[in-house]
């Protein structure tokens, strides 16, 4: 009868540790970084995963992204970069073969004089990528394609990755109007600023050094 | 075909073997309800990996990293379980708690193995009709027996190590099933270790990252290291073959126990060669199908009067045709031509595209390809600007020619440098 007793504990205890381990959440830690306009240095970014914002409250979703790094200021932007798994996209993109990761930048306005409501999404960027492994050489370049993802629209593309390696990450941001995007110049309809108030000295550049990447399955 | 050879090889090898020997030893050492625990594993393993597959295709409900690990814990549990079950002293003390919790144990290990291998390589044949639209096209057709290989080498693979296995004495398969599952046990908590830092689950210091990084980049250690204990075994059954000492009284018994060795030998001689073509399809085959595409090289063109001609019968074939024209600088400005299908228009664009940049374009199976990222273009857009689609250059055509001008071709100098 003990022994009984002792094998039905320990099954219930295996049964329950398998449903514990499914109960865990995500942790997060705090953010410690420091940001320059034009050129930002992050020695360390710290977020939580975050899910899918359609997913209800308390769902779990398919979809979470890898945060790399949070909330850098640039020029009149704001840029997050995440990753998850390689998707599936239209116009011929539709194969995820030979690919690990789709790596994407947030980029939305902050408070400015060309039109933008903060927190908007910003179109028309040419958003180049650069991805440097720990012994200096090119793992992945390119440029961003525009795409929307049921959380809205950003900058992106499927990259391989295969290697895991502490990376650096350069984002390099355009200006629209290299896109031909145009801002109204007259008193009465016109937002008041330039592209030229940002992009003067050239491209807006964010670098996060410290990516701790390891291949996941998916 | 080769890359999905290699895919379903290295999904599903550690777990062949393992389950070859997980029956085997169920088979030489549990009785009747012990052996139906171990099938009921397999079946509930085969059933729940079938739904995982249908849930992480169909739906958003699976975050494959969160269930990976559930998955390990369930094994890992499972794996100590059977450890301290099967240790003689205590499997003496517990007397039939012991008993039946080893055959548990071993049930859920089988489970497990099978909830993790398979619901990816279930999905396959979904990724192939995603890339190509339609079951009826050859590229569907030979990634499908590149699959379907790589199923039939690996479950004759798990066959031969459960029929090698078996043969052994239980001692020595009981050892290496151990063995086997230690090596599974250590890739499921440095996979494990990936996930809860990938998402954050623990905070990263140098020594963690460091061993997640080591051992994502020496992942195929673990099957490697499965394959050789696997190969113990044919080893250790030709060894004893050939000093076969059982007693016989007769010349019709002597017969049966030579018939039973060459079985067994036959069996060994199975496993070698289907491990050394696992071997092989890891190394050298994974070799060739990751070689580097080699663009088509650039064609002659008249260059006179600032343009470039191209006349149409150099590319009225349907294939794509390359061009190029040097600068003074030294640089070669490169476009494509492609006849486009079922029209007498041409596709015509630089070898590059704003996205991927110079990597170029090549033609495979009649279809135009991104080298860089794989894009399969479609030819009837080529000559229109947007996506992957290679960057559109100004031409005209005249007489018989495609003319290109110079002027519009040095615009574009610096995307190829």
């Amino acid at each position: 009868m003990k022994k009984r007793t002792i094998a039905t504990l320990l099954t219930t205890a295996l049964v329950a540790s398998f449903a514990v381990a499914g109960c865990g959440n995500s942790a997060s830690t705090n953010n410690a970084g420091d940001t320059e306009e034009a050129s930002v240095d992050t020695e360390e970014v710290t977020a939580e995963t975050t899910t899918d914002a359609a997913v209800a409250p308390g769902e779990e979703a398919g979809f979470t992204e890898y945060p790399i790094f949070e909330d850098e200021e640039v020029g009149f932007l704001n840029v997050s970069a995440v990753y998850f798994q390689p998707v599936p996209m239209s116009n011929g993109n539709e194969s995820t073969d030979g690919f690990d990761i789709h790596l994407e930048a947030d980029i939305s306005a902050l408070s400015n004089n060309l039109g933008f409501g903060v927190g908007d999404w910003v179109p028309y960027l040419t958003v180049d990528y650069k991805v440097t492994g720990s012994d200096g050489s090119t793992a992945a370049e390119g440029t961003f394609m525009e795409m929307s993802a049921s959380d809205g629209p950003h900058y992106g593309a499927n990259i391989a990755l295969p290697n895991a390696d502490t990376y650096s990450l350069q984002i390099t941001i355009h200006s629209p109007e290299e896109n031909g995007y145009l801002l109204h110049t007259d008193a009465e309809t016109g937002p008041g600023g330039t592209f030229d108030e940002y992009f003067a000295n050239g491209n807006l550049v964010v670098n996060y050094d410290g990516w701790e990447y390891t291949p996941q399955e998916w | 075909m080769l890359t999905y050879l290699i895919k379903t090889t290295e999904g599903l090898l550690s777990a062949s073997i393992m389950l070859g020997l997980i029956l085997s030893y169920s088979k030489t050492n549990f009785d009747k309800r012990g052996k139906r625990v171990t099938l009921i594993g397999i079946v509930a393993g085969l059933a729940a990996s079938i739904v995982m597959s249908i849930m992480k295709n169909a739906t958003s409900k699976i975050d494959t990293g969160r269930w990976n690990l559930r998955i390990f814990s369930l094994a890992l549990i499972a794996f100590v379980l059977f450890l301290l079950f099967t240790i003689n002293g205590v499997r003496s003390r517990t007397k039939k708690a012991g008993e039946v919790l080893s055959e548990a144990a071993l049930g859920v290990l089988a489970f497990t193995v099978l909830l993790y291998a398979l619901p990816d390589v279930w999905a396959y044949p979904y990724s192939f009709l995603v890339t190509e639209q339609t079951v009826l096209s050859t590229d569907f057709l030979y990634k499908l027996i590149g699959y379907l290989l790589g199923i039939i080498l690996v479950f004759i693979v798990g066959l031969a190590i459960y029929q090698g296995s078996e043969r052994m004495k239980a001692a020595q398969s009981g050892l290496l099933l151990k063995l086997v599952l230690l090596v599974n046990a250590v890739r499921q908590i440095t996979v494990g270790l990936q996930i809860m830092l990938a998402k954050r689950m623990i905070v990263s210091n140098h020594v963690l990252f460091s061993i997640a990084k080591f051992s994502s980049n020496h992942s195929d250690s673990f099957i490697y290291a499965a394959m050789i204990l696997a190969v113990i075994i044919p080893i250790i059954l030709w060894m004893r073959s050939f000093r076969v000492k059982e007693p016989y009284s007769n010349p019709a018994e002597h017969r049966k126990i030579r018939a039973k060795w060459r079985n067994t030998r036959r069996w060994a001689t199975t496993a070698i060669i289907t491990l050394f073509l696992c071997l092989m399809n890891m190394t050298v085959v994974k070799a060739i199908d990751n070689r580097e595409v080699e663009l088509s090289p650039v064609e002659d063109a008249v260059v006179k009067d600032g343009n470039v001609y191209v006349s149409f019968e150099q590319v009225s074939d349907g294939h794509l045709h390359r061009f190029g024209y040097v600068t003074e600088s030294g640089t070669q400005i490169r476009f494509i031509v492609i006849k486009k299908p079922n029209s007498s228009a041409y596709g015509i664009g630089l070898d590059a595209c704003d996205i991927c940049g110079e990597t170029g374009y090549y033609e495979k199976d009649g279809q135009v390809v991104c080298k860089l990222c794989d894009v399969v273009m479609n030819i009837n857009t080529i000559g229109f600007k947007g996506g992957c689609n290679p960057i559109v250059i100004s031409y005209s055509i005249m007489n018989g020619n495609i003319i290109v001008p110079v002027e519009g071709l040095l615009e574009y100098e610096s995307e190829f440098k």
